[in-house]
């Protein structure tokens, strides 16, 4: 039915919207993201200082740095939900897929933010050599795709739990290892003048397999 | 009680013709035994994942907490089983090639079983509520199977491609002499035996705890 | 709001127990019309908010089933939000927000066609116009719980679902429930779990959820 659609999109719409405002209202997730990016940033580049000619490690360190800003950041989404307990609220306006595919755009779009600041900062303080624009964006955006797929499914997972942060990493770590492995693959290999094709089908595959399946299971998050 | 005994006397029969009757294979050498043993177990170990993530999908359809004692215990008796074949193929490693881990594309593929066993596990020691346990934890699973043909098929090839070593998978291409493929298979099956014995076990266990809680 | 004729909800062997704990709700059987206005009662823990969610269809129980159906068509709990308002001590809204924006935000949400303006509606049926401004975190006790009978109220749902909705509230506030719950009961069908028996007076029907064992309706 296009119009059940179309209403679909519009409280997605409605969703992200109150996300964003929230989070510029407050802020402090954004903040606490950007100083652990940065943080974490700074220990790995003063630890391995410059590094012009090492592509393969460079490609490495990128994807760690990045992965680690991403799970710290990420498990915040749902546990303020819960924290605040306007979870109850949500689910009497919007369906669980719904609330979790705002959620998951919102994620996106902090993760971009969180990376426009860590990516630069990252070339710079380690004097990588230049990129290959298109190919390294596709792949850290194929990447990034993925990150927040799994992040968002397990982030509220986890909220419903007992531990919350610590477990968050240790359950989103074998679901982002492909993730980790094709995105240093592929951007080692745009450093290497070498084609990126074989890696960024592979990570779209893979975002488009997580979040394929994670439709399938947003319905059943919450049932208390 | 019978079964017990069969599956007793099946692979100790299997493990005293494996280790002393049956031929070495010539690069192995002594190291032979240890295939007896090693693939076995991960055999298992996948195969109890399989069944685990089944059981996770029937969960969510239908609801029934028997698929969860077995989706639970199979990865519970899964994890044991992977650190038989981690350790064991390490052992291997270490004897055939010199040194205890190589990032080798099977040896990286276990481990990351492992740690899915692992996050899966720790994810259910964290929630309470029988049912809510069961329907998180199977989200996770099935999620977890999404990420389960990338891991064992990609990523270690990509992975190898990024550390260049070149290592000779030692199972890979090994012209079995028949009485090595006899008791090779024949502890296949035993193993398998065990672990569908252990799992009924197990999952009984849960449904008694369940009632003595209720 | 159209005349909804055939707005019922009903229950069939309908239990849930948390863990090892039962609850009141046990091998509910019942089916309840509209129009009016019924009572669930029952001692603390017997269950009363927890029908109410089973109802809303964000609990699935232990045990049984709980039917909604409006206009003659079932609806299943995942779609039940369209079709019912739920105020329940449990509900909380954005504090960072106004109540204003929280109601547009649950309006926009909802699909509503006017959000802006069915906020507006909200807020003033339940007297809240004048502090519509303001944020959520400055709202007094009495304030937040006249905007939960706002937000179940927004997309005027022909089945209220009230949970101690005279909570907190001043004798002002208490009064704007019994008029809201007369409006509502005129043409929909109000359920109201409560142990105040001013409230119970306002309700044709009742329904007791007991510790232990059956809750007749009545």
């Amino acid at each position: 039915m296009p119009d059940a659609r179309w209403s679909s999109v519009a409280t997605v719409w409605a969703i992200l919207r109150k996300e964003c405002r929230s989070e510029w209202r407050t802020r402090y997730g954004l903040n606490a993201a950007v100083l652990f990016a940065v943080t974490s940033l700074t220990a790995v580049t003063f630890a391995s200082g410059r590094m012009p000619d090492r592509p393969d490690l460079l490609s490495a360190l990128l994807w760690i740095t990045l992965l680690f800003a991403a799970l710290s950041s990420m498990s915040h989404a749902f546990v303020r939900e819960m924290e605040s307990r306007t979870l109850l609220m949500l689910r009497l306006v919007a369906s669980p897929t719904q609330i979790a595919v705002g959620k998951l755009l919102f994620n996106l779009l902090f993760l971009c933010v969180v990376e426009a600041i860590t990516v630069p900062l990252f070339l710079v303080l380690t004097s990588a050599p230049p990129l290959r624009l298109p190919q390294f964006l596709t792949i850290l955006g194929l990447g990034t795709l993925s990150l927040a797929a799994s992040s968002t499914l397990v982030g509220a997972v986890i909220a419903q739990t007992r531990s919350r942060g610590a477990l968050f990493a240790g359950v989103s770590l074998p679901l982002l290892l492909p993730v980790l492995a094709s995105g240093v693959s592929g951007t080692r290999a745009q450093w290497d003048g070498m084609p990126i094709a074989a890696d960024a089908r592979l990570l779209a595959a893979y975002a488009v397999a997580l979040f394929g399946v994670s439709l399938l299971l947003y319905d059943h998050l919450w049932e208390d | 009680m019978i079964w017990r005994l069969l599956i007793f006397i099946w692979i100790a029969a299997t493990m005293v013709v494996a280790l002393l009757v049956a031929p070495l294979v010539p690069v192995l050498r002594e190291t032979t035994r240890v295939l007896y043993f090693h693939i076995p177990s991960a055999w298992v170990t996948v195969l109890a994942l399989g069944w685990s993530m089944v059981n996770s999908v029937l969960y969510l359809l239908r609801r029934d907490l028997r698929n969860d004692d077995h989706a639970a215990s199979a990865a519970e008796l899964g994890l044991v089983f992977c650190v038989v074949a981690t350790v064991t193929g390490s052992i291997w490693a270490k004897s055939m090639w010199g040194s205890w881990w190589n990032w080798d594309p099977r040896e990286t593929s276990i481990f990351f079983v492992l740690l899915i066993y692992a996050a899966y596990l720790a994810l259910r020691g964290s929630i309470e509520g029988d049912e809510k346990r069961a329907r998180l934890s199977a989200i996770y699973s099935i999620l977890a199977f999404v990420a389960v043909p990338p891991l064992i098929f990609v990523v270690p090839r990509i992975y190898s491609t990024l550390h260049p070593d070149p290592i000779i998978n030692g199972s890979g291409k090994i012209d079995m002499d028949p009485m090595i493929r006899w008791c090779f298979f024949s502890m296949l099956l035993g193993f398998t035996f065990l672990f569908s014995w252990l799992q009924s076990l197990r999952v009984r266990v849960f449904r008694l705890e369940r009632r003595l809680a209720s | 709001m159209t005349d909804a004729p055939a707005v019922r909800v009903g229950g069939s062997k309908l239990s849930h127990r948390y863990g090892r704990r039962t609850t009141g709700v046990r091998e509910l059987e019942f089916e309840f019309t509209a129009p009016g206005t019924v009572a669930v009662t029952g001692p603390n823990g017997s269950g009363k908010s927890t029908l109410l969610r089973i109802l809303a269809g964000l609990l699935r129980p232990s045990a049984g089933s709980s039917s909604v159906h409006v206009g003659g068509r079932e609806h299943p709990p995942a779609a039940r939000r369209e079709v019912l308002g739920l105020a329940a001590p449990e509900l909380s809204f954005y504090e960072e927000f106004t109540a204003t924006e929280n109601l547009v935000f649950a309006a926009e949400a909802r699909g509503l066609e006017a959000p802006a303006r069915a906020a507006a509606a909200a807020l003033d049926g339940v007297g809240l116009a004048g502090r519509a401004a303001d944020r959520v975190a400055s709202y007094s006790s009495g304030m937040k719980q006249r905007l939960r009978l706002a937000f179940a109220l927004l997309h005027e749902p022909p089945i209220l679902l009230l949970d101690e909705p005279g909570s907190h509230l001043d004798e002002s506030g208490r009064e704007a429930v019994r008029g809201v719950v007369a409006r509502h009961a005129a043409r929909g069908l109000v359920l109201l779990a409560t142990n105040d028996p001013e409230e119970i007076r306002l309700a044709g029907r009742q329904m007791e959820l007991r510790g232990h064992g059956l809750g007749d309706p009545s």
